[in-house]
């Protein structure tokens, strides 16, 4: 029997300057608990996806920390850090507890605090994502190391920055419709080739932002929801997970992301789904580049042709197959251990039918969550009742 | 800088033994590792790199880490040497302008604060 997701609640992704990670995470908690008439007390574990609190905050044991605050002092609880990745695999983990008998509801959340520090201290925690003796120390950034993935794919595939920048495009105006996400300005393709190098040939626009937020999802077996007469529609239907070489130049490749490819497999597999049969996707576009590889590493376009999704309309909400509705991570914000449970929030209501860009017919759902520049990545399958 | 990669540096420098082989599967390494990432073998055996390559992908870096402040613009570099090991680096004697994806560069190294140094590459004579 799948579990099921009780409830869902997300923060605004935005900047929260007076806040801290123990009043988001706990902002987003009561909200999931409102939603569905649970408490601490029906809670056997508090799992948190968290990547920089000890770097910003100077905030460790946040499992610990933030079960006490959501009032759950006694439950096993744990922080989950996989880098960008968090999220999804603090969610997986949930999972696997909850499926394994040893759990009957886990309350998985995110929280990130990251505009608190000035933007060369934010780079420099984020750099702890990559191999830091290989990359960091030689002077390559975060957004560097997407930069000599996007310019040997468009080597290869000749792909142009304008079909990059329209992945940006589409995603900023998805983000205008939803009240959580961090931007709401419309943008064009010029716009976006307009804004300010970081890494040639990234701009800009072809980034997510820094943001604060938190997102919690409440997962519980199927026995426990009957028990509790729970209204639940989505379940957890399939999930994957994979790792790579945290450098870039220990891969076999930069222009795919096999890590990505495992975690699908294992995700289909489990699911017993295939390409064909998601209805909506949310996916980890932390950089424009990051979203065509994903939709290749998916299985929904084939190798170098990733970027007709955003150039040809067929990603966009009225298209054949919708991805980030939310905005992602460019438009919606990047509070980076939380967004993979951000991700199922977003997929929870397009299921449940109340999502602020709400697809038709949402039978079956996938998230894709990457830590660092591929090196971990899951992959969620969501399915309605 | 751990002292493993002060060594590695020092010995790109020296032309001795760089870059770890494997005996059972060829796969090619960097140190410090005692085990082959491609199939989990201890044989690894110490040989040297030619330090000549090519061009993998680059980029212009414009906004840095603390570490690099002040340095900004300059080019990084993947590049794939002879003996198909990568390596990242900082591009000397040239820009991002200057350089294409399949150009013939050449590894050194560059001294830095506290006796460490950064891997570098030039644009190779014909």
């Amino acid at each position: 029997m799948p579990p099921k997701i009780a409830s869902v609640a997300s923060t605004k992704y935005d900047e929260h300057p007076d806040s801290s990670s123990r009043e988001l995470f706990v902002e987003a908690a009561i909200d999931a608990f409102e939603e569905t008439d649970l408490g601490p007390s029906d809670l056997d574990a508090v799992y948190v996806g968290n990547f920089m609190g000890d770097l910003i905050e100077d905030q460790g044991h946040m499992g610990a920390l933030l079960a006490d605050h959501v009032g759950a002092r006694e439950v096993a609880s744990i922080r989950i850090e996989s880098a960008c990745a968090s999220g999804g695999a603090t969610f997986r983990q949930a999972v696997h507890a909850v499926e394994s008998g040893a759990a009957d509801a886990v309350l998985a959340g995110g929280v990130e605090q990251m505009s608190i520090a000035n933007i060369e201290h934010v780079t420099d925690a984020l750099a702890n994502a990559a191999d830091d003796v290989y990359e960091n120390e030689q002077g390559l950034t975060f957004p560097g190391i997407y930069a000599l993935m996007a310019r040997r794919y468009m080597h290869e595939f000749g792909a142009r920055k304008e079909d990059l920048a329209a992945v940006s495009v589409k995603n900023h105006n998805n983000a205008v419709e939803n009240p959580l996400a961090q931007f709401q300005k419309e943008l064009t393709v010029d716009d976006v080739l307009a804004s300010k190098p970081i890494a040639t040939p990234l701009v800009l626009y072809d980034a997510c932002p820094v943001s604060d937020g938190a997102s919690v999802v409440i997962v519980v077996s199927e026995a426990f929801a009957a028990d509790h007469s729970l209204d639940t529609s989505a379940s957890v239907l399939g999930t994957g997970q994979s790792s790579d070489a945290v450098a870039l130049q220990d891969r076999a490749t930069i222009t795919r992301t096999p890590a990505a490819e495992r975690a699908a497999e294992e995700a289909y597999d489990e699911a017993d789904t295939a390409p064909e049969d998601i209805d909506v996707v949310e996916v980890h576009d932390c950089f424009t580049i990051a979203e065509i590889l994903a939709l290749e590493a998916l299985g929904f376009y084939g190798r170098g042709e990733g970027t007709r999704g955003a150039v040809d309309g067929e990603t966009a909400l009225d298209g054949k197959l919708p991805v980030n509705t939310s905005g992602g991570l460019l438009g919606k914000g990047h509070p980076v251990g939380v967004t993979g449970i951000g991700q199922i929030v977003e997929l929870t209501k397009q299921i449940d039918g109340r999502h602020p860009n709400q697809v038709e017919g949402v039978n079956t759902a996938l998230a894709h969550n990457v830590g660092g520049s591929g090196a971990s990545t899951t992959v969620t399958i969501l399915g309605g009742e | 800088m751990p002292k493993w990669f002060d060594s590695f540096t020092d010995t790109i420098e020296s032309d001795e033994q760089q870059y770890l082989a494997c005996e059972t599967c060829g796969h090619g390494t960097l140190p410090p590792r005692r085990l082959c990432p491609a199939c989990g073998s201890a044989d690894l055996t110490r040989e040297p790199l030619s330090k000549r390559g090519t061009v993998l992908s680059f980029t212009e870096i414009s906004i840095t880490i603390p570490k690099f402040h002040g340095e900004t613009p300059y080019t990084v570099a993947l590049v794939e040497l002879d003996e198909e090991i990568t390596l990242t680096g900082q591009l000397r004697d040239a820009t991002a302008d200057d350089i294409a994806i399949g150009d013939a560069v050449v590894l050194g190294t560059e001294p830095r604060d506290a006796g460490t140094a950064v891997l570098t590459f030039r644009p190779a004579e014909e």
